[in-house]
């Protein structure tokens, strides 16, 4: 598979279902690159899947498809050390990939069903962009029949958030677009604030598109109660202790990247979020608390 | 026969039981009596899997999820039955898993590595029948009673760490844990002798301050008896905060008698370590959210009496028992396994129970 095919497969991956998360289809493109891979020893195979990844990360350079990627990567160095004569070992991680991809695609439900029970009757939640997991938590609770409203940030520069109040829209949720800028203003009246995460770092804390840090900090100021909706597959590798250590191939979209000489010019499209601000993570592993993120991305990585 | 009537001894005991829970959480004492009630329930499902019919792992623990449901609503909010319920579970899959010969370990809980390197989906259905299964479970049910009775002693043992000479230590209400804790570091003869003073929050209305204060004065320790209304007044003059409490959550805070809140947040305002003595039997895998099951409201007539009806047609008044602290506010658990952060509560539960438990 080269180049072009490896970045026709993601998108169209992309274009098919929407709903899916960039990382899933990330992984789901790196499984149809293995199976069609013609590689003779393991070595070459895990170079060719990091050439692989980065391909995708020119792409689109969000966290999700790194993690997806570096995930991958770790799936492959786990089985491999299973069972030593190649041909077999591809067969099982072909086996292992579709219900590993079968797995997860049950994850947004099982962090749906955690999370709607926080949400009590008469709730106001506040929330940032443009979130498909927040999406499915709000659908579980409206489902459950509570009553709720919703304020959602405009989230500029793409203006995410209309997308988002459009959705609830269709859910009969009422829904109040505010400018980010008035974060701090409707807090009073918010009683929780729900976000997604687009990585979950070592640290507990996120990475998540760009207002999210200022609303957890608006939030700590009021002790309204900030919790993280993530699937499992979103934790990376990373231990950034402040924005600056974020790396800048996160920050700009892929095409900014390419083209822009000077990126301190260039605005960044997400910020992190350290964890002393977070309350809870909703994810499909449990409900957790920052401090047990790195013991689950320990568990997985050493 | 020896077998119905085995079986309507049980439902009898089991009837006993339940009314008894029913009766006893009248609010007049919210902590006395988690212990005992720990320990019967223990027992109670120990006769349980000596004596009801079942022939494999997953029959006994629908029993026992039956039966749990059934305790656990007669009185909600008393969670040491259901803690205990939940240990008795993971201790039977401990035991299954043994018998089976799997390493019981890596398989139990959910991670990321898990969801990466197995097999297939597990449907882990217990089915098989042990023969050695209902002596094994006993035998760790009995151990699990061992380590019950000596809670109290082991969390008194670490008191010498704790406290130190001519401390002023403040603690609020009635706890059984804090009493001992407090009485083994007094009792010390020779040059490990700590002399402190304590001071108790009265912990209106049940008042339960006033009683911690006479046993704590008769192990000769000096106590000071203030209202609740004092405490923050009294704050700068203390050195450290000791509470006990009813459960710990599973986030970290505590449900505890209420006034705890209050307690905790004059301590954060002078930075006083607050420390809590909790034993492992009251770890909950409860959050804080649930409106309904979280509080629980008494008679209100200690706070008002019915003797001022004028007053009380025109007055609503509540009667809570339980206070949320969050775990921020709190700075060391003590168990009988070891001083703990509270951030490090979420490692303890996922040792105590298993996942699939949390909902019975």
């Amino acid at each position: 598979m080269d180049e072009e095919e490896l970045v026709e497969y993601f998108r169209t991956q992309m274009r098919k279902d929407p709903d899916m998360a960039s990382a899933v289809a990330a992984i789901r493109t790196l499984l149809e690159f293995l199976k069609r891979d013609k590689g003779e020893t393991i070595l070459g195979l895990r170079e060719s899947l990091k050439w692989a990844t980065d391909c995708l990360t020119k792409v689109d350079s969000s966290v999700a498809v790194s993690s997806g990627g570096e995930l991958f990567l770790r799936f492959i160095s786990l089985t491999s050390l299973e069972h030593q004569d190649l041909s077999r070992c591809k067969k099982v991680m072909e086996e292992r990939g579709e219900l590993f991809l079968e797995k997860i695609s049950l994850s947004r439900t099982k962090v749906a069903k955690l999370c709607h029970t926080f949400i009590k009757d008469g709730a106001k939640i506040l929330t940032h962009s443009y979130s498909r997991v927040v999406l499915r938590v709000l659908e579980k609770a409206a489902a459950e029949k509570k009553r709720f409203s919703v304020y959602v940030t405009e989230s500029q520069p793409d203006a995410a958030g209309r997308q988002m109040a459009d959705a609830l829209r269709k859910l009969n949720v009422p829904v109040t677009v505010v400018l980010d800028a008035a974060v701090g203003y409707v807090l009073e009246k918010v009683d929780l604030v729900i976000v997604g995460a687009e990585g979950v770092v070592e640290s507990g804390g996120i990475i998540n598109k760009i207002g999210t840090y200022q609303t957890a900090v608006c939030s700590k100021a009021h002790n309204k109660p900030f919790y993280v909706v993530a699937e499992s597959f979103k934790f990376v590798r990373l231990y950034p202790l402040n924005q600056q250590d974020v790396p800048d191939k996160f920050k700009y979209k892929a095409d900014t990247l390419k083209t822009v000489q000077n990126l301190s010019e260039e605005h960044p499209m997400i910020d992190y979020t350290p964890p002393s601000l977070i309350t809870l993570l909703f994810t499909d592993l449990g409900v957790l608390t920052p401090s047990a993120v790195s013991d689950e991305l320990i568990k997985l990585y050493l | 026969m020896p077998g119905p009537d085995k079986e309507t001894e049980l439902t009898e005991r089991i009837e006993a039981f339940l009314s008894d829970l029913k009766r006893g959480g009248s609010g007049t004492g919210p902590l006395r009596g988690s212990a005992e009630t720990a320990r019967e329930t223990t027992a109670l499902l120990r006769r349980i899997t000596a004596q009801a019919r079942w022939s494999s792992a997953g029959d006994l623990m629908e029993i026992i999820r039956k039966e749990g449901r059934r305790m656990t609503a007669a009185q909600p909010s008393e969670t040491t039955v259901g803690n205990m319920i939940r240990r008795v579970l993971k201790i039977i899959r401990e035991e299954y898993a043994r018998s089976r010969g799997s390493s019981e370990e890596t398989d139990q809980q959910e991670s990321l590595h898990k969801l990466l390197t197995s097999g297939g989906l597990s449907e882990e259905n217990f089915r098989q029948h042990f023969a050695a299964l209902k002596a094994n479970v006993i035998e760790a049910i009995n151990e699990l009673l061992t380590e019950l009775e000596g809670t109290t002693d082991n969390i008194a043992m670490q008191a010498l760490e704790h406290i130190h000479s001519n401390e002023v230590i403040m603690t609020i209400g009635r706890s059984r844990t804090v009493e001992a804790f407090l009485e083994d570091a007094a009792r010390k003869r020779g040059d490990m002798k700590r002399k402190f003073h304590v001071i108790v929050a009265e912990c209106a209305p049940f008042c339960q301050g006033h009683e911690m204060a006479t046993s704590l004065s008769k192990a000769g320790i000096e106590t000071t008896v203030i209202a609740d209304a004092a405490i923050f007044a009294v704050m700068s003059r203390v050195n450290k905060v000791i509470i006990g409490t009813q459960t710990v959550l599973a986030n970290g805070g505590l449900r505890a008698v209420n006034g705890t809140h209050t307690l905790a947040l004059a301590a954060k305002h002078h930075s006083t370590p607050l420390i809590v003595c909790a034993p492992m039997f009251k770890l909950s895998p409860q959050f804080p959210n649930e409106e309904d099951t979280f509080h629980k409201f008494v008679s209100p007539h200690e706070v008002l009496p019915f003797t001022e009806g004028e007053i009380l047609s025109k007055v609503n008044v509540h009667c809570p028992v339980f206070d949320y602290v969050p775990p921020e506010l709190i700075t060391l658990y003590i168990s009988n396994i070891g001083g703990h952060a509270p951030s490090y509560i979420y490692r303890l539960m996922s040792e105590l129970y298993h996942p699939e438990d949390h909902e019975l």
